[in-house]
């Protein structure tokens, strides 16, 4: 007797609690226990397993149950519970829609209602590759971002090992299958079958079957912007969002490790300033050091026989008293030159310097004209350019 | 040496311990005479200069240098803290403001407790304010107000510390 689905429908409703039960222990364990049955059934009224059956939303398996996969799909919809399937899984639909668009296009002109069976038994495998691969998209991301926002508060560790697990088997698999550079992905196949069908809803000798190639152009149209639309968001939202995580992980084990020993790890060097203070313990240090600069420690030797050189000893009285003996004098320097030659038969030039010092004299007054011109005075050493200098007594003396 | 405009701000700054950063007119002229510089430090005053994409600083690998062992405990503290309560600790360094109390407060229930309190210049408020102070006057982070601040790029080096500890660990293990 068929089941008016309505009252399929209401039923739902109206043990819904009792069914997500069921449905969640399901989703854990891929099966309901007996005992687990029993436990709902008992909270939710027993009368819930008689409807269950004879609605046929549930069946044995053994002495346990299970909820019938059109009515625990549907719930899984309902619930927005879609757990990511395995890539294999996925996979399965490379394999029908290639046998399909296969026998197609090597039967294009045999029997023409096979031919619309399997233009729409093709259009049917392509939705649902769309559908499984949006849902798997869809629930990778809220995966990898429950792990990101780390609300169970697991440990880092197991979160870089859940990172690493989404990665391995769903995200890298999921990204070949909509890789459209590789020629067996089933995206690159559905490239091939979109420009095939295009020809045919254009060129056909069948009227209904060129319909068909028609809608199915339409829904491959679709089907390769919804396809590029998860591409992007695997490459653009969950590759990065589960890189980070791997990044995050990766600096936190690093400075977990530094928290193990943090005054035995080598750190990386900052400059440490000096700074100097009258109190500071260095200033001890500092002025010895200092210090230290000024104390010779060589032994100084005095050898008897140095006859001390000839260091010649400017006496300043001796050769002052010989100039104001002699002033005026109208040019110094041709005084120099005499008295020089007279002492010491030559002119040195340290000795000539030295005489000039004379000039300093304060009772000594010193006339001089810029506009004469300079004279050539010759020492042993050097020629040296002197100006004319008047010299006389400066006041009463 | 050919001496730039501003090489006594640039030599004042960098002896005084402070990263010059990208901001900084004076990172132009670090960069630009690179090698220069490097020879003058070294020659002047026996310290190595490091420059990088955003920031320039000195370094004297003295054994004694606590300010960087404080810096690397702050950082493994508060990356480790940030994560824990479910935030994206990278993101908030490099663009997030901090303000001191929600420091203080990820300090205080720190599961790294007995660290805190060892270390003289993270052990309470008081400390951890001075020694936020003190990462302001080295552009290790930029104080957006009475007590608010931002991470400058050289938080980097302490990220790229971590990742270098984190790959010997594994090198390690291999």
């Amino acid at each position: 007797m068929r089941i008016d689905p309505k009252t399929i429908i209401r039923f739902t409703l109206e043990y819904f609690d009792s069914i997500r039960d069921l449905f969640d222990v399901q989703l854990a364990d891929g099966i309901i226990r007996k005992e687990s049955a029993s436990a709902i059934y008992e909270k939710g009224g027993s009368h819930i397993e008689k409807q269950l059956q004879e609605y046929r939303l549930v069946r044995n398996v053994g002495g346990d149950f299970e909820l019938r996969p059109e009515y625990f799909h549907f719930l899984k919809f309902v619930l927005e519970e879609f757990r990511p399937l395995l890539p294999e899984h996925i996979e399965k639909y490379n394999h029908s829609i290639t046998e399909l668009f296969r026998k197609i296009r090597e039967e294009i002109y045999g029997d023409v209602t096979i031919l619309n069976s399997r233009i729409k038994s093709l259009a049917i495998e392509v939705r649902e590759f769309v559908s499984t691969v949006e849902h798997n998209t869809l629930s990778l991301l809220e995966q990898t971002r429950a792990l990101k926002a780390n609300a169970d508060k697991i440990d880092y560790r197991e979160k870089v090992q859940r990172a690493s697990y989404w990665i391995d088997y769903y995200i890298l698999p999921l990204n070949r299958i909509l890789d459209v550079s590789n020629t067996e992905s089933i995206i690159h196949k559905l490239y091939n079958l979109s420009e095939f069908v295009n020809n045919k809803r254009l060129n056909f000798h069948d009227k209904e079957a060129q319909d068909n190639f028609e809608q199915l152009y339409i829904q491959l149209l679709q089907t390769n912007d919804d396809l590029l639309k998860q591409s992007k968001i695997l490459t653009n939202e969950l590759l990065p969002l589960i890189e980070r995580i791997r990044t995050e992980s990766r600096i936190l084990t690093g400075f977990i490790t530094y928290l193990r020993n943090p005054y035995k790890t080598k750190i990386p060097s900052l400059f440490k300033r000096k700074q100097y203070s009258p109190y500071s313990s260095n200033v001890a240090i500092n002025t010895k050091a200092y210090m230290e600069q000024f104390m010779n420690d060589e032994a100084i030797i005095i050898d008897d026989d140095f006859d001390g050189g000839n260091n010649w000893i400017f006496n300043k009285d001796y050769f002052k008293e010989k100039l104001k003996e002699q002033l005026p004098v109208e040019n110094f320097f041709n005084w120099c030159n005499t008295t020089l030659k007279e002492e010491y038969k030559s002119i040195e030039t340290d000795k000539l310097f030295a005489l000039t010092t004379l000039l300093f004299e304060e009772d000594l007054l010193l006339e001089f004209d810029e506009k004469n011109k300079k004279q050539k005075l010759k020492t042993k050493e050097y020629t040296l350019q002197v100006p004319t200098i008047a010299v006389s007594n400066h006041g009463i003396f | 040496m050919e001496y730039s405009k501003n090489h006594r701000q640039i030599v004042d700054d960098l002896m005084a311990g402070k990263f010059v950063l990208a901001t900084n007119k004076n990172f132009l002229e670090i960069k630009e005479k690179e090698n220069q510089y490097e020879l003058f430090f070294k020659a002047s005053f026996g310290h190595d200069l490091i420059v990088k994409n955003d920031y320039a600083f000195l370094c004297s690998e003295e054994t004694n240098e606590m300010l960087s062992r404080d810096v690397c405990i702050f950082f493994a503290i508060l990356c480790y803290e940030l994560d824990k309560d479910g935030r994206n600790f990278l993101d908030l360094i490099n663009y997030s403001e901090f303000e001191y109390a929600s420091i203080n407060e990820y300090f205080d229930n720190s599961a790294y407790i007995e660290v805190i309190k060892n270390n003289s210049k993270l052990k309470d408020n008081a400390s951890r304010a001075e020694f936020l102070d003190t990462l302001h006057r080295r552009n290790i982070i930029d104080k957006t107000g009475n007590q608010k601040f931002v991470f400058t790029a050289v938080h980097k080096e302490y990220i790229d510390f971590a990742m270098e500890l984190a790959k010997a660990k594994t090198e390690e293990s291999v």
